[in-house]
């Protein structure tokens, strides 16, 4: 039989009973639109945030000398020079880099003292990546990249009771057992959105700090970013290729792992929804697809006793059940892609608290919304599963099913 | 090509306390070219016999040769592809696909047998030309009259070219012009392509047309006669 005869049967067949295949598909359909607009709406927002915060601390990836996470200590460390920017520039999908010192001190001022975060940046490209100099809420941004000039977090300057003209005391240890000593006059505060490091961060700008840990033209960090949080992976992946093994590969998830775990949870939480919702629609889907069955019984018998093999017989029934899930899918998108097209470029504008929270961190108090293709593949794929699932039993039952006592109209 | 059946039993609900003996160590001979009309009341096996014969019922005991195959002896898969090439059946509700239109109802055991699109719709046109429904090729059998889907069935039964066609009271649902149409559509083809037929029936009209009668009974032959 050919393939256009049998796809011709199956087409046909499903339209027997037009409000049956019509209730299903439209089911499908709204499942579809329901999952995805939660979905697209939960993904974006993980997009958006993620976006927002790795720019300030992780980035999407970071370049790290091989034992720095185990020790975290400034004796291990990566050249920051032009040569090595040059072979980072060459990873697919970086969109961004810049090159930090992190490592810890003892801040003081006048009789407090207290372990702080310094964080060396390069101040033109960091500003550029993170926009860092428009968080500055007291005093000014860094003018130079030697400035002996300090930038506070808002919480510490709190603690320290500093604002800008005063002089901080950093104290700790340098490269290869250096003393890391000095005086820096603070250039500004500024609000770091990370609570916890708010009341610990200090920025010094990054020749003023690789002076400061004696360490020349090394980082602890290069971070990276790319063109979008969808494409981590890849760019990880190329990063790992690209760099070697001399130099580890660390993504946003592993150094920020609360950040990784509370998005995981509640994307659980959506998947859950997701789960109920189909569950609802696959049950729907296997009775249209038992009916089909059932209510054929004799003409399936009919067509066995004619000739028709076992296997063709259970393929077009697969046929018919699947053009059944593809005009619920197409309805689906059809509905959908108009609904998450119009929020991707209207995000649902937020109010009250929360927007006054994204504003203070330097968000836009928005809800966006993703289209990334992934999100409707995958949705597709969960339907063709259900449809996989409810077809099992059907297609056993005409594998079973005796010819005569069908055509006597027996199940 | 001749079918042998040969001490052919069937027992319903064997291994209960009410087994029922439908057919009863049955023998017999069916020649290529005949046209035979089995006949006898309601219950009396007539339609299990040809069950048997088309290879869609099993036989308790016995066999039925056709030619040099015992089809009592095929399996699942084989006798679906036997039953593809070698039989053509006409069934009492006609039994169409009702999705199809009368050429691609014609036309659905060549596609199982794998004949090109020319060969199909050629043939197609030609046998429902020959059962006089050369313009309603492209009618579904929803808009058929019941004489015309019985039609459409023989056509259909035909396709194939199968070596014999079984015929499960055919008549049964038509009124006695439209028999008699039928009856002589299927006499003409019994003669043209020299197909065997074999009708389980109990209706006069099939018999007195038939040229050789089987009378069944209790599931057994009472009489077995040539017209």
């Amino acid at each position: 039989m050919t393939p256009v005869f049998m796809a011709k049967m199956a087409w046909r067949n499903i339209w027997r009973q037009k409000r049956r295949t019509l209730i299903t598909s439209v089911a499908i359909a709204l499942a579809m639109l329901l999952c995805l607009f939660m979905r697209s709406m939960q993904e974006g927002s993980y997009s958006n945030n993620l976006d927002n915060a790795t720019r300030f601390y992780s980035g999407y990836l970071q370049l790290q000398h091989p034992d720095f996470a185990e020790h975290s200590s400034i004796d291990k460390l990566l050249p920051a020079d032009a040569a090595f920017a040059a072979r980072i520039a060459r990873i697919e999908g970086v969109s961004q880099m810049v090159p930090r010192i992190e490592s810890m001190a003892l801040g003081a001022f006048n009789d407090k003292s207290k372990g702080v975060v310094v964080m060396g940046v390069a101040p033109q490209p960091e500003n550029a990546y993170s926009g860092l100099a428009e968080r500055v809420k007291l005093g000014r941004y860094f003018n130079a990249d030697d400035e002996q000039a300090v930038l506070v977090g808002g919480h510490l300057a709190t603690y320290f009771g500093l604002k800008p003209g005063d002089q901080l005391t950093l104290y700790g240890q340098g490269y290869h057992g250096n003393t890391a000593a000095g005086i820096f006059t603070v250039a500004g505060v500024v609000n770091f959105p990370i609570k916890q490091l708010d009341g610990r961060i200090v920025y010094l700008p990054l020749q003023t700090a690789q002076d400061f840990f004696v360490c020349g033209e090394q980082v602890t960090a290069w971070v990276l970013h790319g063109d979008d949080v969808f494409h981590i992976d890849a760019l990880e992946k190329s990063a790992r290729e690209t760099m070697g093994p001399k130099v580890r590969v660390r993504n946003w998830a592993d150094i920020s792992p609360e950040l990784s775990q509370q998005i995981d949870m509640d994307r659980v939480s959506g998947q859950f929804l997701v789960f109920v919702l189909y569950g609802i629609v696959g049950f729907g889907l296997f009775a249209t697809i038992v009916m089909m069955t059932l209510e054929r019984q004799r003409e399936f018998a009919v067509m066995l006793a004619t000739g028709m093999p076992r296997r063709k017989l259970q393929g077009l029934l697969l046929l018919e059940s699947l053009l059944i899930a593809v005009t619920g899918m197409a309805l689906g998108l059809l509905v959908t892609l108009p609904v998450l097209g119009w929020f991707y470029y209207h995000p649902i504008p937020l109010s009250g608290d929360l927007a006054m929270m994204m504003v203070e961190m330097g968000w836009e108090p928005v809800i966006p919304f993703s289209l990334e293709p992934k999100l409707f593949g995958v949705h597709m794929l969960a339907i063709l599963g259900i449809l996989a699932l409810c077809s099992f039993y059907p297609l056993i039952r005409i594998g079973r099913m005796r010819v005569m006592q069908s055509l006597r109209g027996g199940l | 090509m001749s079918i042998v059946v040969d001490q052919l039993t069937r027992i319903y609900n064997p291994d209960t306390d009410f087994p029922i003996t439908a057919v009863n160590n049955v023998s017999l001979e069916v020649k290529p070219g005949e046209f035979v009309a089995v006949m006898g009341p309601s219950g009396s096996g007539k339609t299990t016999l040809l069950n048997m014969l088309g290879g869609i019922d099993r036989p308790s005991s016995g066999t039925v040769r056709i030619d040099d195959s015992d089809i009592t002896a095929l399996g699942d898969k084989e006798l679906i592809s036997f039953r593809r090439d070698n039989i053509g059946f006409i069934f009492q509700d006609f039994s169409l696909l009702p999705v199809l239109t009368a050429k691609e109802n014609v036309e659905f055991v060549m596609q199982l047998q794998g004949r090109s699109h020319v060969e199909c719709a050629t043939r197609s046109l030609q046998l429902l030309n020959d059962v006089g429904l050369g313009d309603r090729l492209n009618c579904v059998p929803g808009k058929l009259s019941g004489g015309q889907q019985q039609r459409v069935a023989v056509a259909r039964a035909l396709a194939p070219k199968p070596k014999f066609v079984l015929a499960d009271e055919p008549t049964a649902n038509l009124d006695a012009v439209t028999t008699r149409d039928l009856l002589d559509i299927m006499q003409q083809l019994n003669e043209k392509e020299g197909v065997t037929f074999i009708f389980s029936t109990h209706d006069p009209r099939v018999i007195e047309r038939a040229r050789r009668v089987i009378v069944f009974e209790d599931g057994i032959i009472k009489e077995d006669r040539v017209q």
